[in-house]
């Protein structure tokens, strides 16, 4: 409450910037909301009423049917969605955990190891290096780095002979595997930074003094630093797991197989087969399927898109709260002085 | 039972990264120093001198770059801090932020893999020693201490494991005066009831005459002078050290000598004992004298000096003032009885019995008084 002075409250202009300031923020927060309010209400809408127009702001006659038919996705229409929708679900969730307990570690140990146990240039050259790969944007290195899951370590399209012969080397290819979400994420320089920030912050007398009473490196790590370090944890937990959740071009090139593709793509595929089927503008139907079609007589339209769109927020809100919780717990590293 | 001895110690550091000079610093320039069995030396200095460099490489936090340090006889120069089992206490407490005052003490048997009954008793004997109202300290969160409540923890930390070598590193400096009073005696108490070997690293000579009983002068990384408090103020190494020792700080005139006389700023001429006159050299020198080194007058004295007398400063528990001032520019501190009356202008003669030289281009004493004989 400091935007404003607690003095002089009562002056006439302050006042009325006060109440200005509130308009403002209930204005932003409002615009933030609607979205939302639109995807939960025509979520619940029949399908004839999503597609009203004018829209109604709240259905007339609320009903679940199309969560119910959303769930039922794959058994209705085989040909748009090979898998239940649970199984890409998990395999969201593999990915999203899988890049999270690769990453947080490495992360934070790499930050760590430049901000307390390398001195001198050494550790100056390597926080530039590890910031240098934030200079690059992602769209850059998206070839390249498709080329290295298909035939690591070579970043070409087919690995080249070994010299003399007429056998290619040896390549591991993790493309169209778990494995090429998670280990490309297994290092992000922006979790770097937030974390060397915040060890930077912690006084060096702390681990000194843990030293003097014996811990060993890993041991003041894990028994000193890390009970500290829990909200800076929990932000990056929380980004990182957004990050990887809805994430999508990139699953989008390194995974073919639908029986392992994320909830991202599944949630796509569905999109444009509506979209071919004229649910989401009946003039241009074209070559709809039988399963959409059938989706569609049983009435799918908007209001399903919306469904989907709320099952892959939900998780990520979920997650946010929890992170919430650890980040105010957490808080103490504060007061040393 | 540990002594301590630095053999030629050299620690090199580099200037900020990327700076245009990146050439190694001498953070230590060869360091001898020898600290016995039981003994406590307290290091004073100037900020950024090495002190606590100093004790960052007797700990093993630091290794030395050149020389060897040694516990008894045993070279522990590579050794890391871990396996030296020395205790340490920081100025800025370091307590572990997300433990309790107990169980920042037990850090220590944890890694160690002691006994639950060890660690409980050595808890208990701690609490014992550290005195009253401790053991409530020990059940509390460390950011509800406050900074003497916490320095206490971090010193009951270090000695929960019996070390053999005590390094603190201005343990009380962010305390406020009174309980800095308070928690100096408690230290002393504690250093005399273990006689364990310590290192006190402090830049209030106050508190080095106090806690020590060998006092190291150290700058730019190197040891000016080690001894007893009489010895660094009586028989200085050379101007650094007299300035640094004694409050208020020693007074320093230019004069010059010629013959039996000297003659000092503002054209006083002040006749030399001969005695002192012939092992001195002839010529521009500087004159040292301490507050209670000059002898007073309101009247103007034959060889003595007019001083400008800014402020008279009383200290009653000494039942002494000290009247500072200048004299033809340089700044002069006096000893004045308690109920001298506030004047503009003292004179002083000197006793030179005790005064200091000094050579007028270099830190060099020529003349230094010695201890007085006390009995």
């Amino acid at each position: 409450m400091s935007l404003f002075p607690t003095v002089g409250r009562k002056q006439v202009k302050v006042r009325i910037s006060w109440w200005l300031v509130v308009a403002f923020l209930v204005f932003g927060v409002f615009m933030h909301l609607v979205p939302f309010y639109i995807m939960i209400s025509t979520s619940i809408k029949p399908a004839t009423e999503a597609m009203a127009m004018p829209p109604t702001l709240w259905p007339k006659e609320p009903t679940f049917a199309a969560w119910g038919l959303v769930l039922k996705l794959s058994d209705i229409a085989k040909s748009v969605l090979s898998q239940p929708l649970s199984k890409y679900f998990l395999n969201s969730m593999i990915m999203t955990f899988g890049t999270m307990i690769l990453s947080i570690p490495v992360t934070s140990l790499a930050a760590y190891a430049v901000s307390k146990l390398i001195k001198g240039r050494a550790s100056k050259n390597l926080f530039i290096f590890f910031i240098g790969t934030l200079m690059l944007p992602g769209i850059v290195s998206l070839i390249p780095s498709f080329l290295l899951t298909r035939n690591f370590p070579f970043p070409l399209p087919v690995a080249p002979n070994i010299p003399g012969t007429d056998v290619p080397f040896p390549t591991l290819r993790i493309w169209n595997t778990y494995w090429a979400v998670i280990i490309p994420a297994g290092f992000s320089a922006s979790n770097f930074l937030l974390f060397k920030g915040y060890f930077d912050g912690i006084p060096d007398s702390i681990i000194n003094a843990a030293r003097v009473d014996g811990g060993s490196e890993f041991n003041i790590f894990r028994r000193i630093i890390l009970p500290m370090s829990i909200p800076v944890y929990a932000v990056v937990s929380y980004f990182t797991f957004g990050a990887t959740w809805d994430s999508y071009l990139w699953p989008l090139v390194v995974i073919q197989d639908s029986a392992i593709a994320p909830l991202t793509l599944a949630i796509r595929r569905i999109s444009d087969a509506f979209g071919a089927a004229g649910t989401t503008n009946p003039l241009t139907a074209v070559g709809a399927s039988a399963g959409i079609s059938e989706l569609v007589s049983q009435g799918l339209s908007w209001n399903g898109l919306m469904v989907l769109g709320l099952l892959q927020a939900i998780p990520t809100f979920i997650f946010f709260i929890i992170a919430r919780e650890y980040l105010l717990k957490g808080v103490k590293i504060q007061g040393l002085k | 039972m540990t002594s301590v001895t630095l053999e030629n110690v050299v620690k090199y550091y580099y200037p900020a990264v990327g700076a245009a000079d990146s050439k190694p610093v001498k953070g230590l320039n060869n360091i001898n120093l020898h600290i016995a069995d039981g003994e406590t030396v307290s290091v004073v200095g100037p900020s950024g001198c090495g002190k606590s460099t100093l004790l960052k490489v007797i700990a093993g936090l630091e290794y030395a770059d050149e020389g060897r340090v040694l516990y008894n006889e045993h070279d522990v120069t590579r050794v890391t801090p871990q396996d030296r089992g020395v205790g340490m206490v920081f100025q800025d407490y370091a307590l572990y932020p997300t433990k309790e005052g107990k169980n920042n003490m037990s850090y220590y048997f944890e890694v160690h893999h002691r006994s639950e009954a060890e660690k409980e008793q050595r808890l208990r004997e701690t609490a014992e020693l550290m005195g009253i109202g401790f053991e409530m300290l020990m059940g509390r969160q460390v950011d509800t201490l406050s900074g003497g409540e916490k320095q206490r923890v971090g010193i009951a930390r270090c000695i929960v494991r019996e070390p053999n070598v005590f390094l603190m590193d201005e343990p009380i400096s962010n305390l406020d005066a009174k309980l800095r009073e308070r928690t100096r005696t408690e230290i002393r108490r504690l250093l005399k009831k273990f006689g364990i070997t310590t290192l006190y690293v402090t830049h209030d000579q106050q508190e080095a005459i106090f806690m020590g009983d060998r006092i190291a002068v150290m700058r730019a990384g190197s040891l000016e002078q080690i001894g007893t408090f009489d010895d660094l103020y009586y028989s200085p190494a050379n101007l650094f050290v007299a300035a640094l020792i004694g409050t208020p700080p020693i007074s320093v005139l230019p004069v010059e000598l010629m013959q039996t006389t000297l003659r000092a700023a503002g054209q006083a001429e002040l006749p030399l004992p001969e005695q002192l006159a012939g092992g001195l050299p002839q010529g521009k020198l500087r004159l040292g004298m301490r507050p209670e080194g000059w002898q007073v007058a309101r009247e103007p004295q034959p060889g003595s000096l007019a001083m400008n007398v800014t402020r008279i400063e009383r200290l009653f528990t000494e039942r002494a003032a000290f009247a500072h001032g200048d004299v033809a520019g340089s700044p002069v501190n006096a000893l004045v009885p308690l109920d001298f009356p506030d004047v503009k202008i003292l004179y002083l003669t000197p006793d030179w019995e005790r005064a200091y030289f000094f050579a007028a281009d270099a830190e060099t004493a020529l003349h230094l008084p010695g201890a007085p004989e006390l009995f």
